[in-house]
């Protein structure tokens, strides 16, 4: 009996090392790898020679030349100087891209604001404001974007009164002038000294910010609260005032006068660029709100009873209790709305906007051919910008995580 | 002697702040003096939006009307519907000749016909249901909307769609009548039910292969006129491409972000970069580059008609956003999972498709439609591109003499059916979510 197990043991087969070669995990994970990089290759080669073939047989030239040339075609909203005849195709791609990222970062600034403000009256207690603000939210998300922004084109901005009835924004100054061809504003136009009341704005401004310091840091070791924000405020209203006074006013307005059929002076913004940035505030607003109305349901109850319970008032509750600890799980969406944003000012080309993909991928692609390179110039822009933004959010998200731990 | 009340206590009404419309108002619309002001300025806002939607839209409106003009002697104030109505048809079909639209309405109702027993609960062989409609219909609604003369190989592609088709109504039939799945019921019905598996096997192949002839020698005698695609058009256009688009996103999508997910370098590294590539740019330069550089790629001679290029621009594109939201479904997986799935035996696409990838997208549903909805706003860009889905439908109106200028009616109008479309979409995800998530409460 006692020899008995042993013998058992013995008769065990060992584990031997048998190298199976077809079923090796190793070998099928690099069999695998270079089957799909093999295809890989094969359908870009064969992709390759049958557009160098299609390019030869048409007798398409290609090459990044254009660049260089100079185009035809003039550009009615531009923020660089452009003359058609003088100007390049490398230029009408930087005026491309100035003017998609004008649009985009305007409407950015004006979704996020309306996007805060909807989504936190949709966790109004009162009824009816939710109500609404739900109202809104649905409209705007569930129709597509791009009948928004012909609505606005076609059935707002263009139906606006002709130049010679021109509503004036600025009630009666003369300064902000909206008719159906576009919106006319008017400019600064800084006389020599101006430049001192510049300096006085940032010192006012880097201040505020030492002051609003130093009341937080009294807070944190004594406890004793200060209010800055009136000294704040004073400071910068009264000290670029004060030195703008002191140095004589110098400082004019070149305003938008009716000449003839237009207007002159002053600076404009088409009728498609505000439809435009409309229709993308209002659109992207109606997402944002989502976000964040469900990143401020991802703060727990409890943190605002017990604010409530340490006697501050709602309006505080949220702006120092509830605002913050939301603002990580609102910020990534919020990031990917900016980026969604940008990508869909593309959507100008409906409208006539001046915008990359309407002047690159079509009337320069209309004009020159050279598609692939046209097409992977526009596309490479939208990358970077996609790029940075995400870059942004990865840096956003590691200092988060800092704090957390 | 202790007193115990043997009936319980009338439980006492709430009190009447609670319960009366009253009390409701006071809590939710007047809590403070602010709140007050707040409702009626609201209050107000709503009223003037609405009465004034209400006047414009249908008490100054105008319904019949021969032309534009008709419309501004009758009202100036009010809309002009009469122009959307006057276009219903080519809203909804497109240039799709008057004489054949029964083939879109058929293609539809059999849609409709094919996938309601998905959602009926004493159906079995949902799977088997669902795998038909992905597989057949396309088959069948393809030629059903383009007609032609028919190949050997689309004739036997054509009668194998109808075979599945009747299959599934004959399924859907038996299992609301008898609760039984079709092919237990036609061994039922024909004395084999106890009959060895072999003889069972060719009882069934036999009886399909019978309805299978049937259909190919009804589908001989029967030919659709051709349409061509350039006359596809409105709504029609709108639901091929989102249908398509959605149908093959989806598992386009779940490879890329199992690709994206890989223990192989190679394969991760070519599905990262093309999810990345595609998420970063609008889907407008897409189209283009499909429109412009599709041409280019293909061998010489070989003309690839626009819809198809569009088309596959769209599933591309959609396919990459739904690649990030099934991986974010793969991520709430637990390792344990696949630990457990690797304990009893079972390899790599096993795991994914029995385990993984259920709970992975049960958990994203609502994600999952929410970018098909996008998808579905997204199909009205080819109208840029010079396709006339229904967008591009709605804009001809105001370039139609009798309508010249009339835009904002049917745009309006677009809006409003997109609306329709997309809300109960997500309404129906949210209620889908619920009911499947019921059974996983913890």
């Amino acid at each position: 009996m006692t020899d008995a197990a042993p013998k058992t043991v013995s008769r065990r087969a060992k584990p031997t090392e048998t190298f199976d070669f077809f079923h090796d995990a190793r070998v099928r994970s690099v069999f695998y790898q270079l089957l799909t990089a093999g295809l890989f290759g094969l359908l870009m080669w064969y992709l390759i020679s049958n557009t160098s073939h299609n390019l030869e047989t048409r007798g398409m030239s290609t090459g990044f030349g254009f660049v260089n040339t100079t185009a035809g075609f003039d550009i009615d909203f531009k923020l660089i100087d452009y003359e058609p005849g003088v100007g390049t195709y490398g230029r009408i791609f930087v005026i491309g891209a100035l003017n998609t990222l004008l649009v985009s970062f305007m409407a950015i600034i004006l979704s996020t604001a309306l996007g805060f403000l909807v989504g936190v009256l949709r966790l109004s207690t009162n009824w009816l404001v939710s109500k609404v603000a739900l109202a809104f939210v649905e409209v705007f998300r569930n129709t597509p974007l791009l009948i928004q922004i012909i609505f606005w084109y076609i059935g707002v901005f263009a139906l606006l009164p002709g130049v010679r009835q021109t509503i004036d924004l600025s009630f009666g100054a003369g300064m902000l002038m909206l008719n159906n061809r576009g919106l006319y504003m008017a400019t600064p136009i800084m006389g020599g000294m101006f430049w001192l009341t510049l300096v006085a704005i940032v010192i006012a401004l880097t201040g505020a910010v030492v002051m609003r310091r130093k009341a937080r840091k009294l807070q944190e070791q004594t406890g004793q609260q200060t209010s800055t924000l009136l000294r704040a405020l004073g400071l910068v209203i009264l000290l670029p005032l004060v030195v703008f006074v002191a140095t004589g006013m110098p400082l004019s307005w070149n305003f938008p006068t009716l000449q003839g059929f237009n207007f002159a002076g002053g600076t404009s913004l088409p009728p498609a660029f505000l439809a435009l940035l409309v229709s993308l505030s209002i659109y992207h607003a109606a997402q944002i709100a989502e976000a964040v109305r469900a990143g401020i349901l991802s703060v727990s109850k409890g943190q605002q009873e017990a604010a409530l319970s340490i006697g501050l008032k709602p309006g505080r509750i949220m702006a120092m209790v509830v605002i913050p600890q939301a603002m990580p799980a609102i910020v990534p969406p919020l990031i990917s709305q900016w980026m969604t944003t940008v990508k869909n000012s593309s959507l100008a080309i409906a409208i006539g906007y001046a915008d990359i993909v309407s002047l690159f991928m079509q009337t320069t692609l209309n004009q020159i051919g050279h598609a692939v390179e046209l097409v992977g110039m526009t596309m490479a822009f939208y990358m970077f910008i996609s790029l940075s933004i995400s870059g942004l959010l990865n840096i956003y998200n590691k200092r988060v995580q800092l704090v957390e731990r | 002697m202790a007193v115990i009340k043997a009936t319980k206590t009338p439980e006492r009404a709430a009190p009447l702040v609670e319960r009366s419309i009253i009390g409701w108002m006071h809590k939710n619309l007047f809590s403070s003096w602010f709140n007050a002001i707040l409702t009626l300025f609201t209050a107000y806002l709503v009223f003037l939006t609405v009465s004034g939607l209400w006047t414009w839209g249908i008490t100054d409106a105008t319904f019949v009307a021969q032309d534009r003009r008709e419309c501004y002697d009758n009202s100036l104030t009010g809309a002009c519907w009469a122009g959307v109505i006057d276009w219903l048809d080519n809203i909804f079909y497109g240039r799709y000749p008057r004489d054949q639209i029964w083939r879109n309405n058929l293609g539809a109702v059999l849609l409709i016909l094919w996938m309601a027993p998905l959602w009926m609960a004493r159906i079995k062989g949902k799977v088997l249901v669902g795998a038909g409609v992905v597989v057949f219909y396309p088959i069948l609604a393809g030629y059903l909307f383009s007609g032609g003369e028919k190949g050997l190989l689309m004739q036997l592609m054509v009668s194998g769609a109808i075979t599945v088709l009747i299959a599934s109504t004959a399924n859907m039939v038996t299992g609301l009548a008898k609760r039984a799945f079709l092919t237990e019921f036609l061994l039922d019905v024909l004395g084999k039910a106890n009959a060895p598996q072999r003889t069972q096997r060719y009882t069934l192949v036999a009886v399909f292969g019978a309805v299978f002839v049937a259909a190919f020698l009804w589908q001989m005698g029967w030919t659709a006129e051709p349409v061509s695609w350039t006359r596809w058009g409105g709504l029609f256009l709108t639901m091929v491409i989102a249908g398509i688009g959605i149908a093959s996103s989806l598992p386009l999508g779940i490879l890329l972000a199992l690709g994206r997910r890989s223990k192989l370098t190679v394969i991760r590294v070519l599905c990262i970069s093309f999810i990345e590539v595609f998420r970063s740019v609008p889907l407008i330069t897409v189209l283009f580059m499909a429109t412009t550089m599709f041409p280019l790629f293909m061998p010489e001679g070989f003309v690839l008609n626009k819809l198809v290029q569009v088309i596959i621009a769209v599933v591309l594109f959609n396919a990459c956003y739904l690649a990030e939201t099934v991986r974010g479904g793969l991520q709430a997986i637990p390792a344990g999972q696949y630990e457990a799935a690797h304990t009893i035996g079972l390899g790599y696409w096993r795991t994914t498709g029995l385990i993984i990838m259920p709970q992975a997208l049960k958990h994203m549903i609502p994600n999952i439609v929410g970018t098909f909805i996008s998808l579905l706003k997204d199909t009205t860009l080819v109208s840029i591109i010079g396709l006339f889905d229904i967008l591009g439908m709605l804009r001809s109106i105001s370039k139609d003499l009798p309508w010249l200028g009339l835009h904002k009616e049917p745009l309006i109008f677009g809006a409003m059916l997109f609306f329709v479309l997309c809300f109960s979409m997500s309404k129906y995800s949210r209620h889908l979510e619920k009911k499947l998530s019921a059974g996983n409460e913890h």
